[in-house]
């Protein structure tokens, strides 16, 4: 390509030869392009350094991680564990590590509350059921790998089903994760051993309702010993034990419990009974020794003030008994028929025959009760 | 040709790449959870059971076989067997296993975790039936926990599958136990209707004794209850008695004049007995009214009322 504001040279360019002057202008257009392509390629590969160093950076960048407030951390350095003891567990905040593969971040969930449930001796349910109450059709028979069941002290057979919620120790972290292919099977396991280890110890009537608190509770100790000999490192926040009869002999523990029921109210009532008739005689017995001793107490003073009453009217009387014997009489009827209710005087017949006297006894009127 | 200046950038990046394809001939991690055996023209050379970064030679001078190293689970379905009493019974066990031994686990199984577990099954299947055959019923599920033998039945069992499972297989059985307890279909329905007619005796047990119990309650309060006024009774007898032998003190009083005091306990009688609510009938020989002796009466007329 000529540039047209250069000055024209001196000497006349000789002329140029046919072919060379049909070249000239070829090769200065394809510099033009090798300087175009130069220019393009030269553009592309700072666009490409400018995304290596972006890479390198986003690379880098990616090993800075956060360690969240219900979990905790671990660094694997070339497979092993950063730090030794407590102090290779990273706690919440923000943290860095080398690139894979020579840094691998393991998280592990210790705030969480997990759950495991343990249904090797339950009767198979669903959850829309379990969410409504629903049973399951009951049959006069168990199917092996179907109807999950246990054998109780008894012989007898029983549902049992735990639920445990745990969560793993901070502290205890990496033997949960790095020592146990499968902890939560494990843990299921234990649940379900120490289910039927309690089971084999409590009668069916005792696990199902009359002893049901000790059953669990031998439930929890048998897992916490295993837990120990384990060393599966979870503290257990909660382990809830039901139980139940078998869905076909159900109605029968319904009869025993419903004849305990009775039985009970029978000798509830005979206690009550029993407590009032006591309390009732006791409080008649009391009655009977104060009135006792009301009644010598009055029997004695009554006889003494007689006897010094009698003492006092006695020379009265020796002096003219049938004056003072006819005087005493009139007073007392005087006050006899003051206090009577009713009096009646018989008048003696004109012929001196004896009147006929006719009484009709009535019981005492009922009194009138008030109507509202 | 003009020599242009080399970059370092593409210097260092060649020389990363370089080591890093470096490493990844010559070298290979362990992770906490692995054991590893290195192979070298196919023969076994060392074990690796610390984890750590090592180096090998490439493929094809040798090769490195990883295993997992946790603790595996290993739990069958129900299978049954029979006690030494001759009792069918339905059990599953479980247990956990893990890699003691990487190179027998490499020459034994492959180092493959499937093959452990079909291999170990049959192993623990022989323990199972083995010690569960030696083992009465009652030493498995029992109302009296003396007899029980639980855990020395899983120690026995365990003991039995540990020795084999390591020279066998280099596998190293960690813990053995039950998982589940079950018996055959048809006996669960013979177990069903004794259950049932447990329960209806249950029902008659409580029903008579509930009546039984109630009766002697209700029986002792009567009894106390009589007792008690018996008690209270009698002592009132006494009390009274006493009173009165004590007021017959003042009879020597009125034995001045007997008739005097005959009178006048008639006369309190009387006035005590009419004291409250009497009604009188009196005719003309009763004083006061002594007085109207003689006074005429109509027979027409009704007796007068006051």
């Amino acid at each position: 390509m000529i540039d047209p504001s250069l000055p024209p040279s001196p000497n006349p360019p000789a002329p140029p030869e046919p072919p060379a002057a049909a070249a000239q202008p070829r090769a200065s257009a394809e510099d033009a392009s090798s300087q175009a392509l130069s220019e393009a390629l030269r553009s592309s590969f700072a666009i490409v350094k400018f995304l290596m160093a972006g890479l390198v950076i986003l690379f880098v960048g990616s090993r800075v991680f956060t360690v969240h407030p219900d979990e905790t951390a671990v660094i694997l350095r070339f497979g092993r564990p950063v730090g030794v003891g407590s102090q290779q567990y990273l706690a919440p905040g923000l943290h860095w590590g080398l690139p894979y593969p020579i840094d691998e971040i393991v998280r592990i969930p210790v705030g969480q509350s997990l759950t495991i449930v343990s249904t090797a001796g339950w009767y198979p349910t669903r959850p829309e059921w379990e969410a409504t109450g629903q049973l399951p059709p009951a049959y006069p028979y168990l199917q092996p790998g179907i109807d999950g069941y246990t054998l109780a002290a008894d012989g007898n057979i029983i549902h049992a089903r735990a639920t445990l919620k745990y969560r793993i120790l901070p502290e205890q972290a990496g033997q949960y994760v790095f020592g146990f292919a499968s902890p939560t099977n494990l843990l299921q396991n234990l649940l379900d051993n120490s289910l039927i280890y309690a089971s084999t110890r409590y009668r069916a009537d005792e696990a199902i309702y009359r002893d049901k608190l000790a059953f669990t509770e031998r439930v929890r100790e048998r897992l916490l010993e295993l837990l120990d000999h384990h060393r599966l490192g979870i503290s257990v926040d909660a382990l809830d034990v039901e139980t139940s009869a078998p869905l076909d002999v159900r109605p029968a523990f319904d009869e025993v419990l419903n004849a305990q029921q009775v039985a009970r109210t029978r000798l509830s009532e005979a206690e009550s009974y029993a407590r009032s008739a006591t309390n009732t005689a006791i409080a008649q017995a009391n009655a009977i020794h104060i009135d006792s001793l009301t009644r010598s107490n009055e029997i004695v003073k009554t006889m003494a003030a007689e006897a010094r009453s009698f003492q006092d009217q006695l020379p009265h009387h020796q002096a003219n008994p049938q004056l003072f014997r006819q005087r005493l009489l009139l007073e007392t009827m005087g006050r006899v028929l003051t206090n009577a209710q009713e009096k009646y005087f018989l008048p003696q017949r004109a012929d001196g025959q004896p009147r006929e006297l006719r009484l009709q006894l009535n019981r005492e009127p009922q009194k009138p009760v008030p109507t509202r | 040709m003009e020599n242009h200046p080399r970059n370092p950038v593409t210097f260092v990046t060649a020389g990363l790449l370089l080591v890093i394809f470096i490493l990844m001939l010559f070298a290979f991690q362990v992770r906490t959870t692995e054991v590893a055996v290195v192979t070298t023209f196919g023969r076994i050379s060392r074990s690796l059971t610390e984890p750590h970064l090592y180096f090998r030679w490439p493929w094809p001078i040798q090769s490195v076989y990883k295993f997992d190293n946790r603790v595996q689970n290993f739990e069958r379905k129900f299978e049954e067997t029979t006690t030494r009493d001759a009792i069918n019974l339905l059990v599953t066990v479980f247990a956990g296993w893990k890699v003691a031994d990487p190179e027998r686990f490499l020459q034994s199984l492959n180092g493959d975790p499937l093959k452990a577990e079909q291999n170990l099954e049959p192993l623990i299947r022989t323990a199972k039936n083995g010690v569960l055959g030696q083992t009465l019923f009652s030493e498995l599920i029992s109302t009296n926990q003396a007899e029980l033998k639980f855990n020395a039945i899983e120690s026995q069992m365990l003991a039995s599958v540990q020795s084999q499972a390591r020279e066998t297989y280099g596998i190293d059985v960690l813990f053995l136990g039950l998982k589940q307890l079950g018996l055959p279909q048809s006996i669960t329905t013979k177990v069903f209707d004794r259950m049932k007619a447990e329960r209806q005796t249950r029902v008659r047990q409580f029903q008579t004794e509930g009546e039984r119990d109630a009766q002697i309650i209700r029986a002792q309060a009567d009894n106390l209850t009589r007792k008690t006024l018996a008690d209270a009774r009698a002592t009132a007898i006494e009390i009274t008695g006493s009173a009165e032998a004590k007021a017959s003190e003042y009879y020597r009083v009125l034995q001045q004049n007997p008739d005097l005091a005959n009178f006048l306990f008639q006369r309190n009688a009387l006035e005590q007995a009419l004291k409250d609510r009497a009604t009188l009938i009196l005719d003309q020989q009763t004083p006061p009214f002594s007085m109207m002796q003689g006074t005429p009466a109509t027979s027409t007329n009704p007796p007068a009322r006051r």
